[in-house]
């Protein structure tokens, strides 16, 4: 007799715990820049677009519409979230190094910001860094891929002389083909003239 | 003849799978806390940062458990604790026009924040679920899907 009763109110335990706050949602956020987008939510039964910060659709089953949007609370939404919010990685960080014309020598500027480059490594302890050179469409294409990639190769010799790993860096040349700065052939472009880092 | 017949047949099946680039890492590991793995074809592979993720691949948490993972588009993907995510479809080739990634959450929480193919291709960035598809068209969002098994 006992026992039935304890299984009882274990059952509606489980029950109420199922119940608390289990629901399927979906909350649109700002993104870093604090910018909001758009999402859009559908199903058999009809479709349903977020475009408010914070706006969020409950959707009861496959076959039942998503909810006219409502505003759930930041706390709530830290109270469920939080722990995978939390979890995001970090915004990959970009930088650009420019090079003297038709060499593989930095500018002297781009020299400076090499240490900047080391410390964000560092910080992240990065395995996952990309290098892609480019050049202007002075000389001929296939030369300047290998100069792309001649750059490339100067930069990762650097950077590992200076104590990263090797394994850890991806490096590729899309020499003259992808410019920041459209050109007509042969003409000298000092900011095309880049590598591209990407520290993940 | 058979033998013929049979290279043939060998050569039918494996180009496919050679010719498909679903050998190369989609992303990688770059938070993990508690209980967390990769299930590769049946195979639980306990989570370390900098793991690459495969097209195929599930991550699944325990209740201690969350981890983040980054695309090679840029992708922001992480979930909380319990919560299991299959990457279904990733395609990344910009000079070819090559754009799609597709994920599905079975269960748990998930945070996403679009990446460079949300910014070239929206339509083509597709999160799934039990019980609703949804469609990004800019950049960040959260959800949560109950666990069918505590219905």
């Amino acid at each position: 007799m006992n026992y039935r009763v304890v299984f009882i109110c274990w059952c509606s335990l489980f029950f109420l715990i199922s119940c608390a706050g289990k629901k399927n949602i979906v909350v649109l956020l700002p993104d870093p820049e604090g910018q909001v987008g758009k999402v859009e939510v559908s199903n058999k039964g009809g479709t349903q677009l977020l475009t408010e910060p914070r706006h969020a659709t409950e959707i009861k089953s496959m076959d039942r519409s998503p909810t006219p949007p409502f505003l759930m609370k930041q706390e709530e939404i830290l109270k469920i979230f939080g722990e995978a919010l939390s979890a995001q990685p970090e915004l990959p960080l970009r930088f650009l190094l420019y090079f003297q014309r038709g060499t593989t020598e930095l500018t002297a500027e781009s020299q400076r910001q090499i240490s900047e480059i080391l410390a964000a490594i560092e910080a992240r302890k990065s395995k996952d860094i990309s290098v892609v050179g480019h050049t202007d469409r002075v000389g001929s294409r296939e030369t300047n891929y290998r100069l792309g990639l001649e750059r490339v190769e100067s930069v990762k010799e650097l950077l590992v002389s200076k104590g990263v790993d090797p394994s850890g860096i991806e490096v590729a040349s899309h020499g003259e083909d992808n410019p920041l700065v459209e050109t007509e052939d042969e003409v000298a472009e000092p900011r095309n003239r880049r590598i591209e880092i990407t520290v993940r | 003849m058979k033998w013929t017949i049979g290279i043939l047949c060998f050569v039918f099946f494996l180009f496919p799978v050679l010719s498909n680039a679903s050998d190369d890492p989609v992303g990688s590991i770059k938070t993990a806390k508690g209980t967390a793995s990769i299930i590769r074809q049946n195979q639980v592979i306990p989570v370390q940062i900098g793991e690459k993720v495969f097209i195929g691949d599930s991550l699944k948490t325990g209740p201690d458990g969350s981890l983040g993972m980054i695309f090679k588009d840029d992708t922001l993907l992480s979930i909380g604790p319990q919560s299991e995510i299959i990457v279904v479809e990733f395609l990344f080739s910009p000079a070819e026009g090559k754009l799609s990634i597709v994920t599905r959450l079975f269960k748990g929480t998930a945070a996403y924040l679009t990446g460079i193919i949300g910014k070239l291709a929206p339509e083509s960035v597709r999160f799934e679920t039990p019980v609703a598809n949804i469609g990004i068209r800019g950049t960040k969002f959260v959800v949560q899907i109950e666990d069918p098994g505590t219905r």
